[in-house]
């Protein structure tokens, strides 16, 4: 009884969104028309508010097309990403079809190929400029002086590498016991006994999801600002980054554990933090260790990006070079960055595998 | 005739998929017996003990229990901080152990002494020196002691199922449910489980609640049972009083009886 009416609010949510999905897809290929039929950038730009009243009814149209198409039987795009599992069961006769025959097969190629064919013009692709005699010998004397490096910045740089090294360390290891007691707070099957924590769960998500959409280059700009440029501003930045990805990469451990053990303890009688601590955490210590070396590894690597846009290290020092165009410098500071991730990344893969 | 330690009334059960696990079952389970219930997959056994504990909550009925004679209350209306007391006094094992695995042994029935330890004390790993004492002295009743430091991970499946006996047997309970403690054991290990579940029945006057399906087991061990179909009672008496008209009643016309031996 209660199985049927929830199988019809599926079936009404699944076409209400593949109705909106094919619709956009039709105003997309539709637009794209009008691109191609020659309108400039400039006239885009100024007209985006009539464009987008345009695409909206574009879409609106799609959406009803998709809608007569659904119903005749004709399967699009759109129902094979969102119907509900129970109207999955295929035909012999769908089964028998090649995909590029079928409707929903020849949108997809016409969307990828439409999307290839403007991806090429917007990227204004153009191999013979690679090729002009000027442009490739300008390329090449950069190569050379990249390739004889200067040796003599070699130990600066190296203090400076160590820098970076130390900044994406305390970025680690202040974010991991944050994101430890959030991951907790963040994971469904913690949580989502009652409404509160259903809420927390909800609230914390939300935040973290928009904090780790935030590039850490951006965390840099705003942090050199706040705290002025240096290493501890590229820490800050590494940090709120390091939280937001360590929290929800624990939190999804913490969503695939056993229920057993998670049984076994509550059946003891044991409180709601026991059954955390004596049967959640002991499933998850091996896996978090795994992610955070790999962060820690990632925050190197990291940590040089941020130290171009102030976040002190081996970056800052990379961009003094690069803005004055001493090549050999610069060629000496890339050997020892690439060196240090090299060096990282089978450090942390040797950690991880020991741990397995 | 004393009174029955748990007095289960018109017990019904629906989860919120709209599936009803139980429907108006009423029995009673008296002091000291080694109780029985059998019933195919899905009648509703596992729900049954899990509403007994409070791990699954019951959708109506009542389910009176009695720790002393004169004193009783329903486990049905607890709630909050009294669910987690019940708990203590309903020990449990089941079908796949639910053990911690990295954990050592002597850990794992420490365990049980959750219930009766702070929080913090716990988490500091800092269990009164009568729970470990108990904790060995039950690992011996199981005759495991000497895996005591041992992670339960690297015992084989009948001393895990030991292990988890002796884990309930700290918590004190006054009742032990057991899940099909035996159905992922091979059958000369499941005699030996059996075996210290009725030692553990008859030496130390436990009640204890058993879900099986092996009815050669049932007879052997049973002091009574009670039977599900579909959620409901349909059988109440002694294992030995199970003939093939119950039998074809409470498995379906045409299932054939299988021994292990």
């Amino acid at each position: 009884m209660s199985q049927g009416s929830s199988n019809v609010s599926s079936e009404t949510g699944a076409a209400v969104r593949r109705s909106i999905l094919d619709g956009v897809v039709f105003a997309y290929l539709a637009f794209t028309l009008l691109a191609i039929l020659g309108l400039e950038e400039s006239e885009l730009v100024n007209r985006v508010p009539q464009f987008a009243m345009m695409f909206l009814g574009l879409s609106i149209v799609g959406g009803v097309v998709s809608l007569a198409l659904n119903a005749k039987g004709i399967k699009t795009l759109g129902w094979q990403i969102y119907a509900p599992p129970h109207l999955r069961m295929k035909s012999a006769e769908e089964l028998a079809t090649p995909i590029y025959k079928s409707f929903w097969g020849v949108q997809t190629i016409v969307l990828v190929a439409v999307t290839t064919a403007v991806g090429i013009k917007t990227t204004e692709i153009d191999i013979f400029k690679l090729l002009e005699v000027d442009r490739f010998n300008h390329a090449m004397r950069l190569f050379a002086q990249l390739f004889a490096p200067d040796w003599s910045i070699l130990p600066k740089a190296i203090v400076k590498v160590v820098e970076t090294i130390y900044i994406a360390f305390i970025a680690t290891v202040i974010a991991v016991p944050i994101a430890f007691v959030l991951s907790f707070l963040m994971a469904r099957n913690i949580m989502g006994g009652s409404k509160i924590g259903f809420a927390v769960y909800a609230i914390l998500r939300t935040v973290f999801n928009i904090s780790r959409s935030i590039e850490p280059v951006l965390w840099a700009i705003i942090f050199s600002i706040w705290a002025s440029f240096g290493p501890f501003a590229g820490m800050l930045a590494l940090l709120v980054h390091s939280v937001a990805s360590l929290a929800k990469q624990y939190s999804e451990i913490v969503e695939g554990i056993e229920d057993g053990p998670v049984e076994g303890i509550e059946s003891t009688g044991a409180s709601r933090l026991q059954v955390v601590w004596f049967a959640v955490v002991p499933q998850v210590v091996l896996p978090y260790i795994s992610y955070t070396v790999y962060r820690w590894d990632t925050n190197v690597r990291m940590a040089t990006i941020l130290g171009l846009v102030g976040g002190g290290g081996i970056g800052a020092m990379l961009m003094e070079y690069f803005g004055q165009a001493m090549w050999p410098q610069v060629g000496c500071i890339i050997f020892v960055i690439a060196s240090v991730v090299w060096l990282m990344d089978a450090f942390s893969s040797h950690i991880r595998a020991a741990i397995k | 005739m004393s009174e029955p330690i748990l007095s289960i009334r018109n017990l019904v059960k629906t989860y919120p998929n709209g599936t009803q696990a139980l429907k108006d079952v009423s029995f009673d389970v008296k002091r000291g017996e080694f109780l029985v219930i059998i019933g195919l997959s899905g009648s509703g056994k596992s729900t049954l003990l899990r509403c007994v504990n409070r791990l699954h909550h019951p959708t109506s009925g009542q389910i009176i229990y009695r720790p002393k004679e004169g004193s009783e209350s329903d486990i049905a209306q607890a709630e909050g901080a009294e669910i987690l007391k019940i708990r203590r006094k309903m020990g449990m094992i089941f079908q796949h152990f639910n053990l911690i695995p990295r954990h050592s042994v002597m850990d794992n029935v420490l365990y049980g002494a959750l219930g009766s330890t702070p929080t913090v004390k716990s988490v500091m790993g800092l269990f009164s020196d009568e729970d470990e004492k108990r904790a060995l002295d039950y690992l011996r009743l199981v005759g495991i002691e000497d895996k005591a430091y041992f992670r339960a991970a690297q015992l084989s499946g009948g001393q895990q199922q030991r292990v988890a006996i002796a884990r309930a047997l700290t918590q004190a309970p006054d009742v032990l449910l057991a899940d099909e403690p035996v159905a992922s054991l091979d059958p000369a290990t499941c005699h030996v489980v059996m075996d210290y579940l009725r030692k553990v029945n008859q030496e130390l006057g436990l009640t204890i609640v058993c879900n099986l399906h092996f009815l050669s087991l049932v007879r052997q061990y049973a002091t009574r049972v009670v039977a599900l179909k579909g959620g409901k009672l349909v059988y109440e008496g002694s294992p030995s009083e199970i003939n093939d008209s119950w039998f074809a009643q409470i498995y379906g016309e045409g299932a054939k009886e299988v021994h292990i031996n």
